[in-house]
């Protein structure tokens, strides 16, 4: 009687066991929220078994709102994962790193940069006091996607160098029944990618100072911004921001132009889009040429606890994550760049992007919005962004800008600038 | 089969003494049975109820945000908070809103409609029909019905070809309009169990004081506002309690249906409360929001058990 318990115990022990994952003893598990990526996580996981012995098991939490409770509860509770990523800017610098749970990544860095795979730039959005705390998971620059064939039935033949002739663009796919841009404020969040990408080509100083309270959401260089988005509405430039379904939507051709981060370009593939087809890129002019060369970019940041990194396997995993071979992977099934300069560019687009850049030494990267916000504000204050884009009246601008002000000046008032 | 005799005469012999003492030993014994049965059902609503009910309230009083503060004693401050915080005073508004119109409009068409179906051809379809909505998961609800009211969907294709003019309302994108878009929602998918619970009430009257009334010449309007309402009371305190503690629970159908609406964030104090918590990293204010929630659950539910002893009272 007592054995045939202990058997069915067993049983149901290495049943829950195999229910509940599949990592075993000497895997490294890679915890993050993008679902979507699971696969593609796994491919350069898999990679990193064959070629270091060490394999790498992603564990997807999903949304990313139940995966920061995760990570949050876990560090305050003190079992900070060995392995995992997060995202850069404010809460990276002031929130993450300041918990001290976080490994110094000096030693790993030093000798990316000095094999040529990394140029300081990957790097930058994961320094801090001259310290380095996390690797990239990818590191995605904002562009405009276009579609070619739509830009030839409008009699476009060339992608537009100057502010001016992408206004020109635009009002030629306007005369041709061709709606320019595509925009949504689809999952609440995308109401900051218009607004950011005209603050940077028309006063990218004024931009950083938003991030630190020098400027003001109702001063004239965020006054300027809107009065150009809120005439690029009256135009009948944009899709019905109510649409949310922006991929599709671009893909069916209801907008011949869409400015979003390089990793949609694996969404807009999805959606039935071809590279050299009807998809390729350009790096938006600016509308004051004084701005300067520049472009948003979004890294996400791979991290390892202290605790993680004095383990050889967390270690001999991170450092596989970071070679050519799986950069070249993870850029091959998910079409993310990197930062890893020796891997082979994970399509046209990028490796186009990537040159424009090298070629001008001047090019700057600015942070994408929605990390450079303090994560208090990030949520009210990209919904005033999106009610501006679903009633673009002078009217609601003024609005728009009142009420992020009044939020941002009482978030000043009592944190330091 | 021991006679009344036979016990007697098994007292007498043992006399009453020991009868009493073999008593407290079998009731002592049957304590322990009990006890042995119910520690399953005590042990997991403690760890899966009673403790994290606990835990919420003590990190109601931490200074827990994002990775810090778990460990630090915050006295009152996240109360102090909520009671001044404007976002609070919204959330809280647009609650009570939701709560009266998800109270008034489902137990008012739901009475209605039992006594329309009652007794009529077909009862049992029209009935099937109107509870369907409530067998399918709130969240797919939110899906479709978004679909629905989208710009180019089911109702603006409707209206344009009622009206003959092209209409694109966004009707889950503006302050007028959602809030009233997602009521009805909640409406076409509960009315249906507050149509059967009313039906279950009314079966359960008594017909013979009605007939008495009718007999005695009461009109049907007489008959229902002094014969079937009052028996009808305690199940309609019911359904109203359980349309209460929904209504300031709800969550899904206002997270799927307003997440394209700016003012999504203070749409309920449970949407608010997500918002806070998972979205900000405000966890000790998040647990805060969520022991007014619980209090505000109790209270209900306490006014309700009054109520329903003071009605008991009053039918018997």
């Amino acid at each position: 009687m007592k054995s045939s318990l202990y058997k069915v115990l067993l049983v149901a022990a290495a049943v829950t066991a195999t229910g509940v994952g599949s990592a075993y003893a000497g895997d490294v598990i890679l915890n993050h929220d993008k679902n979507f990526w699971s696969p593609q996580l796994q491919a350069v996981g898999d990679l990193c078994g064959t070629k270091t012995g060490v394999k790498i098991v992603q564990q997807a939490y999903s949304p990313p709102d139940q995966y920061k409770a995760f990570i949050q509860s876990s560090i305050a509770s003190g079992n900070t994962p060995d392995m995992f990523t997060w995202w850069s800017g404010v809460t990276f610098r002031d929130d993450l790193v300041a918990t001290g749970q976080i490994a110094q990544l000096d030693d790993v860095w030093a000798d990316m940069l000095k094999s040529g795979d990394f140029k300081e730039e990957s790097g930058a959005p994961f320094k801090i006091d001259g310290h380095y705390y996390a690797v990239p998971l990818h590191f995605n620059r904002w562009v405009m996607f276009y579609n070619p064939e739509l830009f030839k039935k409008a009699g476009i033949t060339a992608e537009p160098k100057t502010w001016d002739e992408l206004m020109s663009d635009a009002e030629k796919l306007k005369k041709a029944g061709i709606t320019p841009f595509v925009t949504t404020t689809q999952d609440g969040w995308r109401g900051f990618i218009w607004f950011e990408e005209l603050m940077i080509r028309t006063n990218p100083k004024a931009y950083l100072g938003l991030f630190n309270g020098t400027t003001h959401y109702d001063g004239p260089e965020v006054r300027k911004v809107f009065q150009i988005w809120g005439d690029m509405f009256a135009k009948g430039y944009f899709t019905d921001p109510r649409s949310n379904q922006e991929m599709q939507d671009f893909a069916a051709g209801k907008g011949a132009m869409d400015l979003m981060g390089e990793w949609a370009m694996g969404l807009m593939k999805d959606a039935g889009m071809k590279i050299g087809k009807d998809l390729d890129g350009f790096i938006t002019p600016d509308v004051d040429p004084a701005a300067g060369p520049g472009l948003i970019f979004e890294a996400s940041p791979l991290v390892l606890s202290v605790a993680g990194k004095a383990k050889p396997d967390v270690t001999t995993a991170l450092k596989c994550w970071i070679s050519t071979d799986a950069a070249a992977k993870w850029g091959e099934v998910s079409g993310n760049f990197m930062g890893n300069v020796k891997a082979t560019p994970p399509n046209a687009v990028v490796s186009k992007v990537s040159d424009a850049i090298a070629s001008d030494k001047s090019t700057q990267l600015y942070p994408r919005w929605w990390e450079a916000v303090p994560a208090e504000l990030q949520g009210e204050s990209v919904a005033a962004l999106n009610s501006f884009m679903l009633n673009p009246t002078p009217a609601t601008a003024e609005k728009v800008m009142g009420d992020i002000e009044a939020l941002h000046k009482q978030y000043w008032a009592t944190h330091k600038q | 089969m021991a006679s009344a005799d036979d016990d007697r005469a098994i007292i007498e012999k043992l006399g009453y003494e020991n009868l009493r003492r073999s008593e407290r030993a079998l009731r002592r014994r049957n304590f322990r049975i009990a006890l042995l049965f119910m520690t399953p059902a005590v042990l997991l609503t403690s760890i899966v109820l009673l403790l994290p009910i606990a835990f919420n309230i003590y990190l109601s009083f931490t200074r827990w945000e994002r990775f810090k503060g778990l460990d630090q004693f915050g006295g009152l401050d996240n109360y102090r908070l909520l009671l001044n915080h404007p976002q609070f005073e919204t959330a809280f508004t647009s609650t009570v809103i939701w709560v009266t119109a998800s109270l008034i409009i489902p137990v008012g068409l739901g009475l209605l409609l039992a006594l329309m179906l009652r007794g009529i051809p077909m009862e049992g379809t029209f009935k099937n029909i109107i509870f369907l909505p409530r067998v399918l998961a709130p969240t797919s609800i939110g899906v479709i019905w978004f679909y629905v009211y989208a710009p180019h969907g089911v109702l603006n294709s409707a209206l344009t070809l009622i009206s003959g003019d092209p209409i694109d309302t966004g009707w889950l994108y503006t302050d007028q309009t959602t809030m009233p878009a997602i009521i009805a929602t909640y409406v076409w998918q509960n009315v249906g169990l507050v149509m059967v619970l009313l039906l279950l009430g009314l079966a359960a009257i008594p017909t013979d004081p009605i007939e008495a009334a009718r007999m005695d010449g009461a009109s049907s309007r007489q008959v229902f506002r002094y014969i079937v309402l009052p028996l009808l009371t305690p199940t309609l305190l019911v359904v109203s309690m359980l349309s209460i503690l929904a209504g300031f629970g709800a969550f899904d159908l206002l997270w799927v249906m307003g997440i394209s609406y700016p003012g999504q964030r203070t749409l309920s104090l449970s949407v608010y409360m997500y918002f806070v918590g998972f979205n900000k990293g405000s966890w000790a204010y998040a647990a805060a929001i969520a022991v007014f929630l619980g209090a505000i659950s109790i209270a209900v539910t306490w006014v309700q058990a009054l109520l329903q002893a003071r009605a008991e009272r009053l039918r018997s």
